[in-house]
């Protein structure tokens, strides 16, 4: 049993994180397994980045206990960095260093870096490499920081959303280099983001934040086979009370038909109603969406 | 080898300050050389030579400190370092090292064109060389370290900033009242030695809370604040504690007459 808990790459035990009075994330409790490809999904301002910082060492949790690897990430940063890629979501290398430099910056802390894979990718990214990094452009700085993230052949790569103010062809970019990487060397991913649609391909887990709790911790596959997606016509009289059974997230009814997205049971048996394949996205804004619209 | 990665990735940041210094130079040996009375113009050069890249260096040194982590905390670039395997230890040294790099060679580049033409490096011994040196390396480590310490209590915009401000507002009370003492028996050196003392031991004590906020606070500018905070005001506390028992001890081992007799009588 102790020896399968420490080579788990990511565990998180109650972690809570407090600002003053404000509790940004509270009692969050996950791991990622090896090889798995962790989507940790939430609003603005859910914890997703107090999370992350902790999962990094940049932040001591108020309360809980991060480790990777099996070792605490707040006493061992240094030694786990070596296994650890990451992609920060505002691109943060010195900006007038010019790829180059970081390249060899970075390039000299890691014993196993690979020059050539490095290279080969800023090549196939066509980065200029003697440009400072603060003068490329934000999709070119994404690029350049998921070339270092992957240059010592890391066994976790972290990316706090990496794919932020990326046009659609650089985020499939981003998307096919990490698809390239799981293939080749079966890395496991912590990624956070906003884009859901390109991450459903690509995630074998999620965990969804709000208001700094973690309110879903599964696997995809488990989740859309829990939830489902239902549609009437406005000829049907659905009402709440047939709903309830399925206890549904999500309600929308009007002229036009009615929708709902519901988290248990089989709707099949109620006649008229259609059964339809439920998006990351149509989930995530049923699971978190405002009040307002959940109520509607 | 990491720290001076760490050392040649700030340095990179920073290079315009060279050219500023070699700038500042050039300006002081054109002053110099275009000076009407060419009997003083030597004494000129080599004053000016000297004393303008001390305190190019200073200044140099005081910028590099107040910018050197607070500014790349505030502008989220920190967590690029931290993503690194670098202990806290070889990215505070490695900036540290940078900061006192530059500092040297702005003095030096400033004050080369001044010193070669006044023709001072003639005379000039390595002991000199190495004086001059050792002050500017000294003033500029120090004012690095307490620049650095301060531009971490200002930007982390907390309360214990008026902590900071009580602390050194009690260690310079009480230094002026122990000086004070001392001055009253006319014990000139050994008010010396106590300065230098605190000046040293507060300068240790900056360097370690420099060290102590990178590897305790890291990305969180506020415990890190909090960590320069507590280590300064124990600094402080603890060279007050030393400085009095010192002239407690001067004091008490002063010879009585030395006590009594006023300045006028001893110049006699």
């Amino acid at each position: 049993m102790t020896s399968q808990v420490e080579i788990l790459p990511v565990a998180c035990r109650q972690v809570g994180v407090r600002y003053g009075r404000t509790q940004a994330v509270a009692e969050a409790t996950f791991q990622v397994e090896p090889g798995q490809v962790y989507a940790l999904l939430g609003r603005n301002g859910s914890g997703k980045t107090s999370l992350v910082r902790c999962l990094l060492g940049h932040q001591k949790p108020t309360a809980g206990r991060v480790e990777l690897y099996g070792q605490e990430v707040w006493t061992s940063r240094q030694v786990l960095m070596h296994r650890v890629g990451v992609v920060a979501e505002e691109p943060d290398a010195p900006p007038l260093m010019t790829t180059r430099q970081l390249v060899r910056f970075c390039g000299g802390l890691y014993p196993t870096w690979d020059q050539a894979g490095v290279d080969e990718r800023l090549g196939r990214f066509r980065v200029p490499l003697d440009q400072p990094f603060g003068r490329l452009s934000r999709g070119q700085k994404g690029q350049v920081a998921l070339a270092l993230a992957l240059g010592p052949k890391p066994d976790l790569l972290v990316l706090d959303d990496p794919t932020l103010g990326l046009d659609a062809v650089a985020r499939r970019e981003v998307y096919d280099e990490l698809l390239g990487e799981l293939a080749e060397r079966g890395t496991t991913v912590l990624i956070t983001t906003h884009d859901l649609a390109g991450i459903e391909g690509l995630a074998d887990r999620i965990g969804i934040l709000h208001q700094g709790r973690l309110l879903v911790d599964a696997s995809l596959e488990d989740l859309k086979a829990r939830h489902r997606k239902v549609s009437w016509a406005p000829t049907l009289a659905v009402n709440a009370g047939d709903l309830a059974p399925f206890a549904p997230l999500w309600t929308r009814a009007g002229s036009l038909g009615g929708e709902a997205i519901l988290s248990q049971g089989d709707p099949g048996q109620i006649p008229g109603l259609q059964v339809h394949a439920l998006s990351l996205e149509e989930l995530f804004v049923a699971l978190v969406g405002s009040e307002s619209e959940v109520a509607s | 080898m990491s720290i001076l990665a760490v050392t040649r990735r700030e340095w990179t940041g920073r290079r315009n300050i060279l050219l500023l210094a070699l700038g500042v130079g050039v300006i002081q040996f054109l002053g110099v050389y275009f000076k009407p009375d060419p009997k003083t113009a030597q004494d000129y050069a080599s004053f000016v030579g000297i004393f303008s890249g001390t305190m190019l260096a200073w200044v140099v040194a005081l910028l590099c400190g107040a910018t050197m982590v607070s500014r790349d905390l505030e502008e989220r670039r920190f967590g690029f370092l931290l993503n690194q395997p670098l202990h806290p230890a070889q990215i505070f040294l490695g900036k540290v090292l940078a900061g006192l790099g530059l500092a040297l060679v702005a003095g030096v580049l400033a004050s080369l064109p001044s010193v070669l033409l006044s023709g001072l490096w003639r005379g000039v011994t390595l002991r000199d060389v190495g004086s001059v040196l050792g002050v500017g390396l000294a003033g500029s480590l120090s004012l690095l370290l307490l620049f650095h310490a301060v531009s971490i209590q200002v930007r982390s915009r907390s309360l214990w900033l008026l902590l900071d401000l009580m602390a050194w507002a009690v260690f310079f009370g009480v230094v002026r009242w122990l000086s004070l003492r001392l001055i009253a028996v006319e014990a000139f050196p050994e008010m010396f030695h106590l300065w230098l003392g605190l000046l040293v031991g507060v300068t240790l004590g900056l360097g370690l809370a420099g060290y102590l906020q990178v590897a305790q606070g890291r990305a969180d500018l506020q415990r890190g604040h909090r960590w320069v905070s507590v280590t300064m005001a124990s600094t402080l506390g603890l060279m007050l504690l030393v400085g009095a028992v010192d002239v407690a001890w001067v004091l008490k081992h002063r010879p009585p007459q030395a006590k009594a007799q006023p300045r006028s009588s001893r110049v006699r």
